[in-house]
């Protein structure tokens, strides 16, 4: 019975996994497509292949490579030894249903709400451009030319 | 000399109750949060440690025994960096003299010992660990409750998280200051991180060293750069830039513990945002540890806090009698 529960509190787990918003560039590993893998496997459901499917080009491992180093400085001897451990792990439907709770509060930026840090910190008086610039290059809305990012580099901004 | 002169006085005004920005007492709970919780009384701690979670992360420390070396957790053996030194008359009034006749910024000058050195004093300490040493709070926090591993690169982890809210505020200072602290706090990291090979992780070659600075260097890079993303995006985008660099994007990762960090961030960017730029130039802020609530000032408060300030900055500017190191430029009405 209570290992029903758990499935069933994995699989809204999973539900509201997929609701998590999308990463704007692509990182050596994304956050929901590790997280979904793992609680499907907890609520007992198969496997989606949607994860494969969207397995990087060579395009895209070459520029993940140039882009981003090992993480945390670590060997890649060891790094393959973490990525192929499987996690010991014990769950219950209380923690399962803390770990929706938590995700939920992040989904609903309830800590950048309650925590405003206004204009001071979002448009800083040194560089006011500085945040809508990075999100604007990450949205592909406007990109940097050899110009404007050599006025970046001796100016600063 | 005249560093080690402004370093103490930030020290000293640093625990008086004065700089009280970060105490419970001035932080009361709006009452406009609609979701009813009980999300702002939680500090990070107390959420971390009710989570029911069990878990026993890989841990990717090498448990090597370490060549004993002399521990070096001072941040470095100048005489000029020790709380205890006294600058001698002669060379304090020789220092005044040349920032008076040669007319030196000193918000320019007060960077290295402020950023370069205080700042960096508090970024450093939270995630410092010694074998077989007990572990600070602080410490105790990232190792023991979230479980990180007790290794070198995950004290950088830890270390370049805290520049980084720093920085944040740091960018909303005028522009040549404002850098001019980053680029200070950067610096005297890896030269830091350089010392702190060669003597306690038993590096031997300057070759070793600089790929492990070049790596490190990238990682810096990588992490301001998802972590500003995070802060001004969302929350979430926030906790998973914290899951791929602090937590190396481990899969049994606790939803709370990153909700934890996510709380102890937003809530160190909200104090600093309440920061006029004098104060956070002069040393006057030190991390709210994570067993530490932040309360939300009521505009009251707010006005209040900024009353106190203003009335202690004008009477310091007003002095007849005002040390040439003690002059700024910087508000302190903001």
């Amino acid at each position: 019975m209570s290992k029903q529960a758990v499935k069933d509190a994995a699989k809204s787990m999973v539900k509201v996994l997929e609701k998590f918003p999308e990463e704007r560039i692509k990182h050596v590993i994304s956050f929901k497509d590790v997280q979904i893998e793992r609680f499907q496997k907890i609520s007992g459901a198969k496997m989606s292949t949607g994860a494969e499917a969207q397995k990087p080009s060579i395009s895209d491992i070459k520029d993940i490579i140039n882009r981003t180093s090992k993480p945390l400085g670590l060997s890649s001897k060891l790094l393959k030894e973490m990525q192929s451990s499987s996690p010991q792990e014990e769950f219950t439907e209380v923690s399962i249903n803390e770990q929706i709770k938590a995700l939920n509060n992040l989904m609903a930026n309830k800590l950048k709400n309650y925590y405003d840090a206004g204009d001071k910190i979002y448009k800083p008086a040194g560089n006011p451009y500085y945040y809508q610039r990075l999100l604007d290059e990450l949205e592909g809305k406007r990109k940097e030319n050899i110009f404007t990012a050599f006025r970046t580099v001796v100016f600063g901004k | 000399m005249l560093h080690r002169n402004i370093l103490r006085s930030c020290y000293r005004v640093n625990y008086t109750p004065l700089s009280t920005i970060n105490q419970r007492s001035l932080f009361h709970s709006y009452a406009h949060l609609s979701a009813k919780e009980n999300i702002e009384e939680k500090s990070p701690e107390d959420l971390v440690k009710h989570s029911h979670y069990k878990s026993n992360p890989f841990d990717a420390t090498s448990n090597k025994p370490l060549q004993k070396k002399p521990k070096n957790d001072l941040l470095s053996l100048s005489q000029y960096e020790s709380g205890s030194y006294q600058l001698p008359q002669w060379k304090n009034a020789l220092g005044e003299l040349v920032i008076k006749y040669f007319k030196l910024d000193m918000d320019r000058v007060r960077a290295g010992s402020i950023a370069g050195s205080y700042y960096y004093s508090l970024c450093r300490s939270p995630g410092l660990q010694y074998e077989n040493e007990p572990l600070s709070e602080a410490a105790k926090f990232f190792y023991e409750d979230l479980k990180l591993p007790r290794t070198f690169s995950q004290w950088f982890q830890i270390t370049i998280l805290h520049e980084w809210i720093l920085f944040t505020r740091m960018r909303a200072m005028p522009f040549k200051y404002g850098r001019n602290y980053q680029q200070k706090l950067v610096d005297r990291t890896f030269s830091d991180i350089e010392m702190r090979l060669f003597e306690e992780m038993n590096v031997t070659s300057s070759r070793i060293s600089d790929q492990y600075l070049k790596d490190f260097n990238t990682q810096l890079r990588g992490a301001v750069f998802a972590y500003d993303e995070g802060l001004y995006t969302d929350d979430a985008t926030l906790a998973t830039a914290i899951w791929r660099n602090l937590f190396g994007g481990r899969k049994d990762i606790d939803m709370i513990y990153l909700e934890a960090v996510v709380r102890y961030v937003r809530s160190n960017i909200y104090v600093l945002s309440k920061i006029s730029d004098r104060e956070f130039a002069t040393g006057n802020f030190k991390f709210v540890p994570p067993n530490e609530t932040v309360e939300v000032l009521t505009p009251e408060h707010e006005l209040e806090l900024k009353q106190k300030v203003i009335e202690k900055y004008e009477a310091i500017d007003n002095k007849p009698d005002i040390l040439p190191s003690e002059r700024s430029n910087l508000s302190y009405k903001n």
